[in-house]
């Protein structure tokens, strides 16, 4: 009996456990989803060059908020095509002349923007 | 990620935040081992199987009907038939809906399908109707073979079947295109129909990998079979205790999260700038990676099994073949979390697709009109979900361990037999979590 009783103790204490951090879970992401205030940002400029098949700088994260401008400036060494997935904005690249793409990045989420040609990925694009 | 070029998966998930990740580490790793100390300590799962309630009788009559049957394997048909339409005839570009009625509406939609009613590729399979039909027309018994199915053989197809689909989704080049999807799909076909002529019919059972698949997710569902073959309602934890020990089965399991971790590492910066500075064709460290990951998710399992084997006083190499149904819900809840906004939003747009097989501008469906709708989907939502799943899938892997411990274990050492099960749970848990966070 003392036994079953203290067992209902332990399993009472750590269903409060599980439900305080969830508790603390769910404001966490309540504050991420808070929308940007739109157009307080500047435009985010991000400029990529390509060369002998390298990407630089080298393809890691790009985060942006929610609503802001994004304009990405690619210069590649051999024509090809740049590509924002999700967004689906393309620019096609002259060999040495930089192209820009311009965008208002609406919708939350990560995004690759890559070259179709050579298929190398530029960054990944994190819009929060 | 998915085959790109060809724009699916367009947009993927927000990495989760950094609190949700660690609350539900923490959960996982709390909730384990309160549960090695509260829980039963009589084996009690999968014997109730015998005695759960029957589907009220219309259900039960439906289930058995031969012409629902036939209506079932009849619409497989149909559906196969309409997919290959777009995948022999119609043109090879982003337009056509073929790769993504194969990688998400079938690959990602049969996990819903069979969690709800267990395992409905069996039943839909166009490849063991095919075999029966041409049973039937030369009147022949559509479970005899040319020879038995060998005892030793269990779920190892399924399991290279299941390899080999996971590399063409994740690794193959031009995986989005119409010859690869044909010459792969084309390849399956021809072995899994010269498995049936070889075995009988029964060779799809275990070595299917799409049926061996939908069986393991559809062991979760809470309608099933018991032993007489009755339709009953079930506790989806007696449905997969229910899960018998075969050849292959680890593999396949393993293979099923290793995999679908791989992807995830596959999408990191690090692992995008190593393929690409690496100078070589991106399918050598796809195929590298693939290997060495599903082998470390296999090495761990077989570690961690070994151990709890000796440590619970278990028959030796019984441990690892009678715990793998354990680690299906965890691979499970990890499919759900890493595929659920894929299958909401790159779905619509392929059964939008789908109405224009031939992309000739027609709309056969009258779904050519849908736009992609995310519908409730904040980020954080999502990120909620994918930790409730995993977490909801690491307990239920833990308490089948546990319950199948105390059968495989003596009363003395069952405790201390499951701490390496735990640990390895709480491993492949918070390896989910923190790839969902930082890939």
């Amino acid at each position: 009996m003392k036994r079953f009783a203290a067992r209902i103790r332990s399993l009472a204490a750590a269903t409060l456990l599980g439900a305080a951090l969830l508790g603390s879970a769910a404001c966490g992401g309540t504050d991420a989803a808070a929308p940007a205030p739109a157009g307080a940002q500047q435009a985010k400029e991000i400029a990529v060059t390509i060369k002998d098949r390298k990407v630089t700088p080298p393809p890691g994260r790009i985060e942006v908020a929610k609503g802001q401008t994004v304009r990405i400036t690619v210069t590649s060494d051999v024509a090809d095509q740049a590509h924002v997935h999700g967004y689906d904005k393309a620019a096609d690249l002259r060999p040495g002349t930089p192209a820009t793409v311009e965008f208002v990045a609406g919708q939350t989420g990560l995004f690759e923007v890559e070259t179709h040609e050579q298929e190398l990925q530029l960054f990944q694009l994190v819009v929060r | 990620m998915l085959p790109l070029a060809h724009g699916i998966g367009g947009r993927q998930d927000l990495p989760i935040p950094f609190a949700a990740a660690l609350t539900g580490a923490v959960l996982a790793l709390v909730l384990s081992f309160a549960g090695l100390g509260m829980l039963w300590t009589e084996p009690r799962l999968a014997g109730a199987l015998r005695y759960a309630r029957p589907v009220a009788r219309w259900l039960q009559d439906l289930g058995g009907a031969p012409a629902w049957r036939w209506s079932v394997r009849i619409a497989g048909l149909l559906g196969a038939a309409y997919f290959c339409l777009g995948l022999l005839f119609g043109p090879d570009r982003a337009a056509n809906p073929t790769a993504g009625v194969l990688y998400v509406l079938f690959w990602v939609g049969l996990i819903p399908l069979s969690l709800l009613f267990g395992p409905v590729w069996r039943a839909l399979n166009p490849l063991r109707t095919l075999h029966l039909l041409a049973c039937a027309a030369l009147r022949r018994d559509p479970r005899r073979g040319v020879r038995p199915l060998p005892e030793g053989l269990g779920y190892r197809p399924a399991a290279a079947g299941l390899f080999a689909f996971t590399w063409l989704e994740l690794v193959a080049p031009e995986r989005a295109t119409l010859p690869v999807i044909g010459a792969w799909l084309a390849a399956y076909s021809v072995a899994m129909l010269a498995g049936a002529v070889l075995f009988g019919s029964g060779w799809f059972d275990k070595g299917d990998a799409f049926e061996a698949y939908s069986d393991l997710i559809g062991r979760l569902a809470p309608i099933g079979r018991n032993p007489d073959g009755t339709l009953t309602w079930r506790n989806p934890l007696d449905g997969m205790a229910g899960l018998a020990p075969a050849p292959g089965l680890t593999g396949l399991v393993v293979v099923l999260l290793g995999s679908t971790m791989y992807d995830s590492v596959s999408n990191a910066p690090f692992w995008v700038r190593f393929v690409q500075e690496s100078g070589t064709p991106a399918v050598i460290p796809g195929t590298t990676g693939l290997v060495v990951v599903i082998a470390a998710v296999l090495a761990a399992y077989l570690g961690a099994t070994a151990l709890a084997g000796r440590w619970g006083g278990a028959a030796p190499g019984r441990t690892a073949g009678e715990l793998a149904h354990s680690i299906v819900p965890i691979a499970v809840g990890y499919l759900v979390a890493h595929y659920f906004t894929l299958l909401v939003l790159e779905g619509q747009r392929t059964v939008s697709l789908l109405s224009d097989p031939l992309v000739i501008g027609a709309d056969w469906l009258g779904t050519g009109g849908w736009t992609v709708s995310a519908a409730g989907l904040s980020p954080a939502a999502v990120a909620m979900f994918q930790v409730t799943v995993i977490v909801v899938g690491h307990v239920m892997g833990t308490v089948l361990a546990h319950d199948r411990a105390l059968a495989l274990f003596p009363r003395r050492t069952a405790v201390p037999g499951q701490i390496p099960l735990l640990l390895l749970m709480v491993a492949y848990t918070v390896t989910g979590l923190l790839l969902l966070f930082a890939a």
